[in-house]
């Protein structure tokens, strides 16, 4: 099986006021395409901050991220923008859309910081809308949409582009039980249809059933 | 306009018009501050243009005036034979005297206003008014002849040609009207024959003395040569070129008696209003969608992608705040004017200063791209 997604001996050190804190201690681990990974673990156990040194947002103290067996874990703030352009979709437990833009535009708007051309741009972004079932909202701003379809127009502009990996944050934390549910059936579809790799942090115990691989984190290590 | 940039404009625009009231409040703020710039600018101006406008639209090159003159208004007088060596000199076309004086002219009603008068040569124009409404400069050749400025009947009471009037106890006939020529003390300016000015100034004026000496240059001759060869012949006096001696008179406004510096500052305060108002606005903004500007960093936008939005939305807010308080200015124009208050508007100024007001809106988004620098991105997964 590939590799898209390699860490290897990861460790995040910050200080806290006084406090030395090791977030994420020695952690190892492998993404394939097509497959789940969640990670689970208590609250304060550094999930998402090892979801943050996954998709190059935040950079490790030590050890080694490769993606596509390129290193860059050693890139500078110059090229890591490009890299998570390139290779991450990502989906927010508050979704994180932009308020004064549709539905459609807050897919269009990431199609375009990727450099699509403009007649490719709005046909990509109707499909990515009609493949979370949500075209008849497609000019909705967020404002006027449930949380549920919020979590929809996430994940269409993660797909947008088509990155090989999905990170999801507690992506039904603030959703209802059924909505949640379906959120993640979307997740695992475009791990299994469309070979992406999809790495969950989640404590929803719905989100097991979906994964592939379940690791457990705790204190900054991955739980044997 | 690169893809890159048109994205971070659109999304500018998107952003200021999602907050319709938030940008309502912001033009406002710099449209009044456009307002009080360019009206502190267009009536320094328009009071400067005042003060020297006898000296730009006389033809002369180079102006002879007495000792330590302080500006055009304050004359002291001067022998006016002095003339002679100014003409002996060969590289001089012409050179003809000019007088600038004082009167109280009686008003119909009984008061007086005091008048700034100017004597000139009727048979060559020098110093004459150079826009008329009725009548001709020459007109007051041969007798107690006077061209008043038209925009001096709010002070003065209407004006009619042929009407006689009270100049320093002395009756003068009213044979023309000038048509927008001021002083910069606002007092009506009065056209007469150098020699009617010569004799209502008796006391102030001996019959051999004179205002200024003013010159023209024979065509291609160098006037720094000339006024060196004159400064060493006629040491008693300070020699000017036409330009040198508005920028003397423009200086005495301006530094001397403090009123210039008084406009500046106030302009000063206009732009940093403005400045302010933008900068607030533009921070409250940033913090209000600190997040969006983070998630942009987290999907792959650099910080460089992210100032554009930043400096996008200063751009439009001090375009758009720009235009609406130059529209109100041109609106308000004729009604300051018409309450007797210069303003000096042109293209120039108003290109010039849209540059000031768009680099005050720019800067002041300082702080908000400051923000954005330091902003980790790690913060889109904290709720």
């Amino acid at each position: 099986m590939d590799n898209c997604l390699e860490l290897t001996d990861i460790s995040k050190r910050y200080r806290e006021g006084r406090i030395d804190v090791l977030a994420v201690d020695s952690v190892s681990l492998i993404m394939h395409p097509g497959e789940v990974l969640l990670i689970m673990g208590p609250s304060g156990s550094g999930k998402t901050t090892l979801l943050s040194i996954m998709g190059c947002i935040l950079k490790p103290t030590s050890g080694e991220i490769r993606i596509d067996d390129q290193i860059v874990s050693n890139m500078g703030e110059k090229e890591l923008p490009d890299i998570r352009k390139k290779y991450f979709g990502f989906v927010f437990q508050s979704f994180n859309l932009f308020p004064s833009l549709t539905a459609r535009e807050n897919i269009e708007l990431l199609l375009r910081l990727k450099g699509f051309q403009k007649d490719t741009i709005k046909q990509e972004s109707l499909n990515l809308i009609e493949k979370v079932e949500l075209a008849k909202r497609a000019n909705f701003l967020p404002h006027d949409m449930s949380g549920g379809e919020k979590q929809r127009v996430a994940i269409a502009r993660a797909l947008a582009g088509a990155p090989r990996i999905i990170l999801a944050d507690e992506p039904t934390a603030n959703l209802d039980s059924r909505t949640g549910k379906e959120i993640l059936v979307i997740l695992r579809k475009n791990a299994v249809e469309y070979g992406k790799a999809v790495a969950i942090v989640s404590h929803d115990p719905k989100a097991e059933a979906m994964a592939d691989r379940i690791i457990y984190f705790e204190d900054g290590r991955i739980k044997v | 306009m690169s893809q890159g940039k048109a994205l971070m404009l659109w999304l500018a625009c998107k952003s200021l018009l999602f907050e319709k009231v938030r940008l309502l409040i912001t033009i406002i703020g710099i449209a009044f501050s456009t307002i009080l710039v360019l009206t502190q600018v267009g009536i320094y101006l328009g009071m400067m243009g005042n003060a020297t406008s006898i000296i730009k639209n006389s033809d002369a090159d180079i102006w002879i005036t007495s000792k330590n003159i302080q500006n055009f208004d304050f004359a002291n007088p001067m022998p006016e034979d002095k003339i002679n060596k100014v003409r002996a000199i060969p590289d001089i076309l012409w050179a003809d005297r000019l007088i600038m004086t004082w009167g109280f002219l009686k008003l119909e009603g009984g008061g007086q206003e005091q008048v700034q008068i100017i004597g000139f040569n009727p048979d060559t124009g020098v110093g004459a008014p150079w826009s008329m409404i009725s009548g001709k400069p020459s007109d007051v050749k041969g007798g107690r002849y006077m061209i008043i400025d038209k925009s001096s009947e709010q002070r003065l009471g209407t004006l009619i040609t042929g009407s006689v009037w009270e100049l320093n106890k002395k009756r003068f006939k009213l044979i023309g009207l000038s048509d927008g020529i001021k002083s910069f003390t606002t007092s009506p300016i009065i056209f007469m024959s150098y020699e009617q000015a010569q004799n209502l100034s008796a006391g102030f004026l001996e019959s051999t003395e004179t205002s200024f000496i003013l010159a023209k240059l024979k065509g291609g001759k160098n006037a720094d040569m000339v006024i060196s060869e004159l400064r060493n012949s006629m040491k008693d006096n300070d020699i000017f070129t036409k330009n040198g001696f508005m920028l003397k008179t423009i200086k005495y406004w301006t530094i001397q008696t403090g009123i210039g510096m008084g406009f500046f500052l106030t302009a000063i305060l206009g732009l940093i209003i403005g400045g302010s108002i933008v900068g607030q606005t533009i921070y409250a903004n940033t913090m209000q969608h600190l997040k969006e500007f983070g998630t942009l960093k987290a999907l792959g936008a650099k910080n460089e992608d992210v100032y554009k939005v930043i400096l996008w939305q200063a751009g439009i807010n001090a375009t758009t705040g720009y235009l609406t308080g130059v529209v109100l200015i041109f609106l308000l124009r004729e009604g300051i004017e018409r309450a007797g208050v210069p303003m000096h508007m042109s293209l120039l100024i108003i290109i010039s200063l849209f540059f000031v007001i768009l680099l005050t809106c720019l800067g002041s988004a300082y702080f908000s791209i400051m923000k954005i620098k330091n902003l980790d991105p790690v913060m889109v997964f904290r709720t």
